[in-house]
C-alpha cells in the first residue's frame, strides 16, 4: 500500500464490536472523516481505517479494525481480537438487547486479548435520548465494576467519538510509558516503528493454504 | 475571546500525558539575544513520577488555540546536573533567567510579576526535590528529545551536549516535515474560510532628528489624530552623528529616543514595543496597542548599510511582523545625500530592498502582505533654485514643485520604489529649515526647500488616510512626517480555524484512507443448488478493484482453522493482483464427498492492507446411500430418498430394525456384478463415464423397477466408489493396524475379523471376500489373479483416514485381503 507523506512513531490498533446495527461504522466514519453516514449498509466482513493522532508530542498511527456485528459471523471476527491495544466495545442506548450482550462481548474481549488492551465501553445514539432504553447510570455502573472506560457518546452528531478515540489512545500510551505494555510482544497491538498495517491477528501463516490448491 | 493564564495552562497540559503533570507554567518568554524580541516561547514546569524537568514550548501562535500550536524547543531535566539563577533584565520589568544544564547554557527573558514569582518558587523547589532523585529517572523525557523542533536542533547548544537522544523513529523526520508542510500550505490556501478584514489604524512617522539629543514632547506628532492608533511605526533618522555611534553602532541616544517616542504615544491607549532596530542613526520602533500584542508573531529585523563601505551612516533599517494573519513589513531608510546623488538614492534602494533578509520565512521586504516605507529619502527638486523654489511656495504652486520632485520622476522612470504608492502631498518640503524655525535654511548655501521625508507603501487593503507634516516641531533642521493608514489585517476566526484545521487533516487521513485497496465483490452470499454426492457445482464471484490502487487479495485462514474454506470447497485462483478499475472472477467449486445437510462456510477475503470481507457460502444437499455408515444401511428398508424425515433419522442415528445382514445397496451391486460381471475383462479399471455413475448413484438412491442402467464396468466403479465413501471404512481404522501385523497369518486375521468387527461390518467384509473369490473363478475371462484383487481392495477395506494420502497400495493391507481370498471363509461365518 501507499504510506503517503506521512510519519508516525507508533501504531495502535484498534477493534470496535457490539451487537449489529449499533453504530460501529458509523463510529468509525465519524471519526476518519468526520462525517456522519446514513445509510450505513451492514458491514460483512471487517472495515479498515487509518487516522493519524498525537498524544504527548507522538504522532501515533490509529489502525481500525471494524468487525461485523452479526451474529453468525462471531466466529470469524474473533479472529481479530488478537493483537489489539484497544478495544471499542459499543452498544446502542436506544435498544435493550445490544446492552444485554456486553457481558458475551466483553468474555470475548478478556479471553482474545491479553491484559494491557485498553477496553472502552461506547453506549452509542445518545442523540436519540427520546428513545433511551439504558440509563447512562447504569451502563456507568457496568463499566466500573468491569474496569472499563466509558463514555455516551453520537456517531450522528459526533459528541464524544473524537474523545474516545483518543482517551484510548491516551490510555495506551501511559500503558507504554509506565512498562505494562510490552512493545516487544507480538500481540500488544502496538508498534514501534512505522510500518505496513500489520495483520498478526490471523495465522502468520498465511501461505500454507490447502494442498489441493491450484495456485 | 482573550484567553486566559488557566486556558493556555489546560492546553500545555494537553500537549503532555495525564500522568506528566505540569505544575507550572510562564508565558511571554523570549530568548536572550535571540533572532528576534518576541515572546512566543512558555516555559512549562512538569513532573512525573517524582522527576521534574523545564520545557521551553514555542506556540506558532501568540495565543496558543490547541496544543498542536505548540512545539518543544527544549527540553531540560532538573536533576543535580540543573541549576538557575536571575539577573537584572532590559528595564526594571524583565529578568534573565539563566539556566545551566552540563556545559549547557540557556537565558531567558521573562516580564516581573505575579506569575514569574509563582513559576521561580516552583522551579527552586523542583530542584531542591531534585537532589534525592536518581537523574537516570528521566528516561520518560525521552520522548520529547525526539520531538524537539528541527528548527531549533542545530542552532541550540543543548544538541551539542548529552542531552539529545534522538530515536530511531526520527530517521523519518523528513516525511513528517512534509505532512507539516502540506498542512501549511493547505491552511494558506484556505486562507479566506478562516478569517475576516478588519480594519486597524496605523500610524507611520518618520523624522530626520539631525543629531539632535530629544528635548520636546512628541504628541504634537505621534498623537495628531484623535483616536489612539493600533500599530505605530516610528522611524527616526541622525539620532546620533558621532563617531562613537558610527564605529561600534552604539549610542544611548537610542534608549533617549525610543522614552521619548513612547512617551509621545496617544495618551488614550496602552502600547507595547514590538521591534526596536538601529542602524547607527536610522532607527525603526514598532509598537502595538496592547490589546493586539497578543496576536502578533513571527517578528524579526534586519539592517542594511549603503553609506560608506556600507557601514550604516546611510542605509535602512526593517521590522516584519504579523498581525494576526496579515504580515507587515515596515523599512525606515536615509538615503544618500545631495541634489546631483539621485541615481545613488536609487541604487541605496535597491540596495536595502533586496538585500534585508530576516532569516526566516518570508525572508525578503517583497514577500510581504503589506510593505510600509518611510524615511529620508533625500530626493530633491531639481532645475530650480532656492528663491525660484520659494516664490512658487509662497504662490502656493506646490503641483508645479512636485512635478520636478526627483523621487516622483525616478519612480515614474521606474528607478526606485516601483509598485509603490504614495499619497498627494499637500505639505510644504519639510526641508531644510533653521532650527527652531519655520524658516527655510537661511544659511550660505541656502538649500532649496525639498520634500525629502516621505512615506510610501504596497499591497493589498491599505488605505491612507492622511499625509502631512508637523510644523511645530522645530527642534530639527527637518519637520517631522506622518501618516495615518486604515489597513485591512485579515482576523483569524479561531472557531473557523479550528474547523478548517481539523478539517485539513481530516482530509488529509482521509487521503490516506482512499490509498487503501478497495474493492467490491459482487455477491456476499454465494448460494448452491442442491448439492449431490460427487457431482460438482461452480459459482464465479467477481472481485472488482473500485479503489485507486492495486489490490493484492487472499482468502485467508480462520482462527483455529487449517485451511482457507472447508474441503468440500475449491476456490480458484485464492490469491491474486487486481489492478484499479479492472475485474477478477473467481470460480467457487463445490464436490460433496461427505455425508452432510447442508453446505456452509465463511470466507475471508482479505486485502494487503485493507479490509477484509466476508462472503458466505451455503446450498443443501441431497442425501446418498453412499456416505452412510454401514449400520444405518442395513436399518433401511427402501431407497433413501424414499424415506421419510423421521424415518431417515432414526436409522442414521442407528436406532430401529435392522432389516438386513449386508446394507441392501451393497447386495444390489454385489448381486449385479455376479450376475452380469464376472467374466467381464477389466471389471474394475475401466473408467465410466460420468453420467453413467449418477444414473447408478440415482438408480440406488431413488430405486426404480428397471434395471440397474449402465455397464457392469460402471456398475463395479460404483461398487468401489460406495466401499470407498463409507463413512467408516470396512475395516475401521482403529483396527487397521492389528490387521497389518496380523497378515502373514489367516487364523490371526480370521481371529480378528470374528473377535474385534462387529457383526454388520464382518458379514460385509466377508461377503465382498466372497463375492471376490468368485470373481477369481473366472480369471481366465477378466484376467484377475489374487495378488491384484487384494491389493485393489486392501486399499479401499482398509483405507487411509486420508484420502489418497498414499497412492502406493500398502503391502501389509494387500496381504491381509489376500489371506480372505485364498481361504475357505465358511468356518468365519459363524462366531466362536
Amino acid at each position: 500500500m501507499s504510506a503517503g507523506p506521512y510519519n508516525y512513531s507508533y501504531i495502535f490498533k484498534y477493534i470496535i464490536i457490539g451487537d449489529m446495527g449499533v453504530g460501529k461504522s458509523c463510529l468509525l466514519h465519524q471519526f476518519t472523516e468526520k462525517k456522519f453516514m446514513a445509510d450505513c449498509p451492514h458491514t460483512i466482513g471487517v472495515e479498515f481505517g487509518t487516522r493519524i493522532i498525537e498524544v504527548s508530542g507522538q504522532k501515533i498511527k490509529l489502525q481500525i479494525w471494524d468487525t461485523a456485528g452479526q451474529e453468525r459471523f462471531r466466529a470469524v471476527t474473533r479472529s481479530y481480537y488478537r493483537g489489539a491495544a484497544g478495544a471499542l466495545m459499543v452498544y446502542d442506548i436506544t435498544r435493550r438487547s445490544t446492552y444485554n450482550h456486553l457481558s458475551s462481548w466483553l468474555t470475548d474481549t478478556r479471553n482474545l486479548t491479553n491484559p494491557s488492551t485498553v477496553i472502552f465501553l461506547i453506549g452509542n445514539k445518545c442523540d436519540l435520548e427520546a428513545q433511551r432504553d439504558v440509563t447512562y447510570e447504569e451502563a456507568s455502573k457496568f463499566a466500573e465494576e468491569n474496569g472499563l472506560l466509558f463514555v455516551e457518546a453520537s456517531a450522528k452528531t459526533g459528541d464524544n467519538v473524537e474523545e474516545a478515540f483518543l482517551e484510548t489512545a491516551k490510555k495506551i500510551y501511559q500503558s507504554i510509558q509506565d512498562g505494562r505494555l510490552d512493545l516487544n510482544a507480538a500481540e500488544s497491538g502496538v508498534q514501534h516503528k512505522p510500518s505496513q498495517p500489520g495483520r498478526n491477528n490471523l495465522s502468520n501463516d498465511q501461505q500454507a493454504n490447502k494442498d489441493n490448491c491450484a495456485c | 475571546m482573550l484567553a486566559s493564564h488557566q486556558d493556555v495552562f489546560n492546553i500545555v497540559q494537553a500537549k503532555f500525558l495525564a500522568a506528566e503533570v505540569v505544575k507550572s507554567i510562564h508565558l511571554n518568554v523570549s530568548v536572550v539575544d535571540g533572532p528576534s524580541i518576541n515572546s512566543d516561547r512558555i516555559l512549562a514546569l512538569v513532573e512525573y513520577n517524582k522527576s521534574c524537568a523545564l520545557f521551553v514550548l514555542i506556540s506558532s501562535r501568540s495565543q496558543p488555540i490547541s496544543f498542536s500550536d505548540l512545539s518543544i524547543e527544549t527540553v531540560i531535566p532538573i536533576d543535580p546536573n540543573f541549576s538557575c539563577e536571575t539577573e537584572p533584565g532590559a528595564g526594571q520589568h524583565y529578568v534573565i533567567l539563566i539556566i545551566k544544564y552540563k556545559q549547557s547554557r540557556f537565558q531567558y527573558n521573562i516580564e516581573i510579576g505575579k506569575d514569574s514569582c509563582n513559576f521561580a518558587a516552583e522551579l527552586i523547589k523542583s530542584k531542591e526535590g531534585s537532589s534525592n532523585t536518581n537523574p537516570n529517572n528521566n528516561t520518560w523525557l525521552e520522548k520529547y528529545f525526539g520531538t524537539m523542533n528541527n528548527s531549533n536542533r542545530n542552532s541550540d547548544p543543548v544538541d551539542q551536549g548529552e542531552l539529545v537522544v534522538i530515536r530511531d523513529g526520527m530517521v523519518q523526520g523528513q516525511t513528517a516535515i512534509n505532512r507539516e508542510s502540506m498542512l501549511k500550505y493547505q491552511l494558506k490556501l484556505k486562507e479566506p474560510e478562516f478569517t475576516q478584514k478588519q480594519e486597524f489604524s496605523i500610524f507611520v512617522g518618520t523624522w530626520n532628528v539631525n543629531g539632535q539629543p530629544p528635548t520636546v514632547s512628541l504628541r504634537s506628532w505621534l498623537s495628531w489624530d484623535e483616536n489612539p492608533p493600533d500599530v505605530y511605526a516610528v522611524g527616526l533618522q541622525e539620532i546620533d552623528l558621532s563617531k562613537e555611534a558610527f564605529f561600534f553602532n552604539d549610542t544611548p541616544r537610542e534608549a533617549e529616543w525610543q522614552k521619548f517616542v513612547m512617551d509621545g504615544l496617544h495618551p488614550n491607549a496602552k502600547y507595547r514595543l514590538v521591534a526596536l532596530a538601529r542602524l547607527v542613526g536610522i532607527q525603526l520602533a514598532v509598537m502595538v496597542n496592547n490589546q493586539h500584542y497578543r496576536y502578533v508573531k513571527n517578528v524579526s529585523f534586519d539592517t542594511r548599510g549603503t553609506g560608506l563601505l556600507g557601514m550604516g551612516n546611510k542605509g535602512g533599517v526593517a521590522v516584519r511582523l504579523e498581525l494576526h494573519n496579515t504580515s507587515l513589513c515596515f523599512v525606515n531608510c536615509h538615503l544618500a545625500a545631495h541634489v546631483e546623488e539621485f541615481e545613488r538614492r536609487n541604487q541605496d534602494y535597491k540596495d536595502i530592498d533586496t538585500r534585508i533578509n530576516f532569516r526566516k520565512s518570508p525572508h525578503e521586504i517583497k514577500d510581504h502582505d503589506q510593505i510600509y516605507w518611510l524615511g529620508d529619502l533625500n530626493y530633491r527638486i531639481t532645475d530650480l533654485n532656492t528663491s525660484q523654489v520659494k516664490t512658487l511656495l509662497q504662490r502656493s504652486e506646490m503641483n508645479t514643485l512636485l512635478k520636478v520632485d526627483q523621487l516622483n520622476q525616478q519612480k515614474e522612470r521606474g528607478r526606485v520604489l516601483v509598485n509603490y504608492i504614495e499619497g498627494d502631498i499637500t505639505f510644504p518640503p519639510t526641508y531644510k529649515f533653521d532650527l527652531n524655525s519655520d524658516t527655510y535654511d537661511t544659511s550660505e548655501k541656502a538649500r532649496p526647500p525639498a520634500w525629502t521625508d516621505r512615506i510610501l507603501w504596497r499591497g493589498r487593503g491599505i488605505h491612507q488616510v492622511s499625509y502631512r507634516s508637523h510644523m511645530d516641531i522645530k527642534m530639527s533642521d527637518h519637520k517631522p512626517v506622518s501618516s495615518l493608514f486604515m489597513s485591512e489585517i485579515s482576523v483569524v476566526d479561531p472557531s473557523k480555524y479550528r474547523k478548517v484545521h481539523e478539517d485539513l487533516l481530516k482530509k488529509m487521513d482521509k487521503h490516506e484512507n482512499e490509498f487503501l485497496p478497495q474493492v467490491t465483490v459482487d455477491q456476499a452470499e454465494v448460494t448452491f443448488e442442491l448439492v449431490k454426492f460427487r457431482e460438482p457445482q461452480f459459482k464465479e464471484i467477481i472481485i472488482a478493484n473500485t479503489g485507486v490502487v492495486p489490490a493484492e487479495f487472499e482468502f485467508i485462514k480462520k482462527l483455529d482453522e487449517s485451511s482457507y474454506c472447508k474441503d468440500w470447497l475449491t476456490i480458484m485462483p485464492f490469491c491474486g493482483s487486481i489492478n484499479p478499475g479492472e475485474k477478477c472472477d473467481v470460480k467457487l467449486e463445490v464436490n460433496l464427498e461427505t455425508d452432510l445437510e447442508t453446505l456452509y462456510d465463511i470466507l475471508v477475503l482479505h486485502l494487503k492492507g485493507g479490509k477484509d470481507m466476508f462472503i458466505t457460502v451455503n446450498g443443501h444437499c441431497q442425501k446418498s446411500c453412499i456416505t452412510q455408515t454401514l449400520s444405518s444401511l442395513v436399518r433401511i428398508q427402501v431407497p433413501i430418498m424414499h424415506l421419510s424425515k423421521e424415518e431417515l433419522a432414526s436409522a442414521l442415528n442407528n436406532q430401529g430394525p435392522i432389516y438386513y445382514s449386508v446394507p441392501r445397496e451393497l447386495w444390489l451391486l454385489v448381486d449385479h456384478l455376479y450376475r452380469h460381471g464376472l467374466r467381464t475383462r477389466d471389471l474394475f479399471e475401466s473408467c465410466a463415464l460420468h453420467e453413467e455413475l449418477i444414473r447408478i448413484r440415482d438408480w440406488l438412491d431413488f430405486g426404480s423397477k428397471d434395471q440397474i442402467p449402465g455397464t457392469p464396468q460402471a456398475v463395479a466403479e460404483t461398487f468401489l466408489l460406495f466401499l470407498s465413501y463409507t463413512k467408516e471404512p470396512i475395516i475401521p481404522f482403529d483396527l487397521q493396524d492389528s490387521c497389518v501385523a496380523a497378515a502373514n497369518n489367516f487364523e490371526n486375521c480370521r481371529q480378528l475379523i470374528l473377535q474385534k468387527l462387529n457383526d454388520i461390518h464382518r458379514t460385509a467384509f466377508l461377503y465382498i471376500c466372497m463375492f471376490l473369490q468368485e470373481l477369481l473363478k473366472y480369471s481366465n475371462d477378466n484376467g484377475y489373479d489374487a495378488k491384484t484383487v487384494a491389493s485393489l481392495f486392501g486399499d479401499i477395506l482398509l483405507r487411509d483416514p486420508i484420502r489418497n494420502s498414499k497412492p502406493q497400495a500398502s503391502r501389509g493391507k494387500t496381504n491381509f485381503v489376500y489371506n480372505f481370498l485364498m481361504n475357505d471363509l465358511s468356518s468365519s461365518l459363524i462366531p466362536k
